[in-house]
């Protein structure tokens, strides 16, 4: 049996926790703390640690001066979009690579996990150039077609799918079923933790992408929020209460919605230890 | 017994036997058309949009083109001027500081971490892990421009912070001298609670006896510590030194974001002096070369990747 230490040396672990908890968080604090408060508010020395005004003033400004509404509306759509696609490529894939014996599956397995050790910073000119050439600059088309499909989230399915018993298959096949009904009879039902893990990880993926849009989008009108938020505070003054409570409209639902879902987050990082 | 219905029998074994076969070989046809199907969509998007990119940018980094005129061929011309460019070894400098900055801090904090929380006793671990993972789970972009508030040289946070323990305040972001470490802070920052979770993966696989048993024989803490959690989760550590050293060469979005590369070029990174001669000065021949020499070092780095996992679960 491992003994309890001592009383305050466990006061002494709780308080190391909590004190670098704090300050991990710091920022996210500090960012709200800001958009609460009014612009002569900002600069005060030393600084006031709790929320001055008690409004959306900020909020409501930083709407009206940045297309930020735009650039949300394109976000969700876009994430939307690109879950949706990569829900049927991906289960697709991931059954054909899992279930069914063909040959070439370990040349395609290959190929699809091949693709995560080619990283964004180093496709994205030559993947511009072919956009480009394919004329879908500044359209959604460039934001979802290229990632209608992606390696983690096959492999995720795959690796959920081959822990499926191979009776249950058996068994419908012989009373004639033909493979795609397996799936959406079968295999699907009982893959909603899997499926539901996928779908959370591309829609963050998707809702924090920078590289990508950064590139292929230069008009105003079709930015993703994360560059937009980011072109905000490049230009030359920044007003930091609005930008703040713009971030906060980024960081904070994220966060909140993170608190619900974060067992299946947090368990599908172990299982694969590929991407983040 | 066995002679009686020879002939019938070997009729009946003929009709099974081909009939076994004709059916198997349909199922196998079917089975293989169902695969390719099934397959197929998702490995023409990756064709399409990666590995033929991926050749294009090898064909394109052998001409110099701007894509206002057409393709010129130059042969190895771009990687030989590459070698010799400055800017290039320059920017392999700053990114090997930034790496050096960030690998040790963030593998050193996460241990720290995964040690505190891996406490039998403890209660609440899954809300402090959440609580530590919030940066990980946040945009890089968004948290970027936040970190950019922190580091605002006067009335920023940071400045604030270090002045009531006495420290001059710096210029951060604005300052060729202290750039740098902005990043290095913020890189760290974001990946701790990463590295954490596979600390904690690891350390969770160590055996309670072995504790037990050093304690019998009269090792401290820190005896067991050196001589137990050390040497069983160095596969683990391995596997996170490497994770972590490839996404610090990766470095792009805070650099993107905070600083651009500057100022004065001090945090102009390898993917950035790559953005900067794609996008701005229109050099896809160059780019395209420079993306092909970090393709094949990113490349390398992820065979010892694998093979350092392979390790840690051999080890388990």
């Amino acid at each position: 049996m491992i003994r309890k230490p001592h009383f305050s040396a466990r006061i002494l672990v709780y308080i190391a926790l909590t004190a670098t908890a704090i300050a991990i968080n710091l920022p996210f604090f500090w960012m709200i703390v800001t958009s609460f408060k009014p612009e002569r508010d900002v600069f005060s020395i030393p600084p006031k640690f709790y929320p001055t005004l008690f409004s959306f003033k900020n909020y409501i400004e930083a709407f009206e001066t940045v297309p930020m509404l735009r650039y949300m509306v394109n976000t969700l759509f876009v994430s939307g979009s690109v879950m949706a696609l990569q829900l049927v490529f991906n289960v697709l894939a991931a059954y054909g690579l899992s279930r069914i014996r063909f040959r070439g599956s370990s040349i395609v397995f290959a190929l699809i996990i091949g693709t995560l050790m080619i990283p964004e910073e180093v496709t994205m000119v030559p993947l511009y150039l072919i956009v480009r050439q394919f004329g879908w600059i500044n359209s959604y088309r460039a934001l979802i077609i290229p990632f209608m499909a992606h390696a983690f989230g096959i492999f995720l399915l795959r690796q959920f799918f081959m822990t499926i018993p191979r009776e249950l298959e058996d068994a419908a096949m012989i009373d004639g079923c033909g493979r795609f009904r397996i799936l959406w009879e079968i295999i699907l039902p009982l893959s909603k933790p899997a499926l539901w893990t996928m779908c959370l990880y591309v829609f963050l993926m998707s809702w924090n992408s920078y590289i990508w849009p950064l590139v292929a989008i230069s008009r105003d009108e079709m930015q993703l929020i994360q560059v937009g938020l980011s072109r905000f505070s490049t230009s030359w003054m920044t007003p930091w209460s609005q930008l703040m409570a713009a971030s906060s409209t980024v960081i904070v639902p994220v966060i909140v919605f993170f608190f619900f879902v974060q067992k299946q987050f947090i368990e599908g990082i172990t299982l694969s230890g590929l991407k983040e | 017994m066995c002679g009686r219905d020879d002939g019938k029998t070997t009729r009946f074994l003929v009709v099974f036997l081909f009939g076994g076969i004709a059916l198997a070989s349909r199922k196998a046809v079917k089975d293989t058309i169902s695969a390719w199907v099934a397959v197929g969509p998702a490995l023409l998007v990756q064709i399409i949009f990666v590995y033929v990119p991926l050749a294009f940018a090898a064909w394109v980094s052998l001409h110099r083109w701007n894509m206002i005129r057409p393709m010129r061929w130059v042969g190895m011309q771009n990687y030989i001027n590459l070698m010799q460019d400055d800017a290039f070894w320059r920017s392999m400098y700053l990114t090997f500081i930034y790496v050096i900055g960030t690998v040790p801090a963030s593998i050193a904090l996460a241990l720290l971490l995964a040690l505190l929380l891996n406490v039998k006793w403890i209660k609440g671990m899954a809300f402090f892990r959440v609580m530590f993972y919030i940066p990980v789970i946040t945009a890089m972009a968004a948290a970027a421009v936040v970190w950019g508030w922190l580091f605002e040289p006067s009335g920023g946070l940071i400045n604030y912070l270090i002045g009531t323990v006495g420290i001059s305040p710096k210029g951060w972001l604005n300052s060729p001298d202290w750039a740098m470490l902005a990043l290095i802070i913020v890189g760290v920052w974001k990946r701790i609670g990463y590295n954490t979770i596979f600390f904690l993966a690891g350390l969770q696989t160590i055996p309670g006896v072995y504790y037990e048993a050093a304690r019998i024989d009269g090792a401290g803490p820190w005896k067991s510590f050196f001589s137990i959690t050390l040497p069983l989760l160095s596969p683990t550590t391995l596997f996170v030194a490497i994770l972590q050293f490839i996404a610090s060469f990766r470095v792009f979005v805070s650099v993107s974001v905070m600083t651009q590369g500057g100022p004065a070029r001090t945090t102009r990174v390898i993917t950035y002096f790559l953005y900067e001669n794609a996008f701005i000065y229109l050099r896809m021949g160059y780019a395209s070369a420079i993306a092909i020499v970090m393709f094949v070092l990113l490349f390398l780095f992820t065979l010892f990747q694998f093979r350092a996992s392979r390790k840690r679960v051999h080890y388990q």
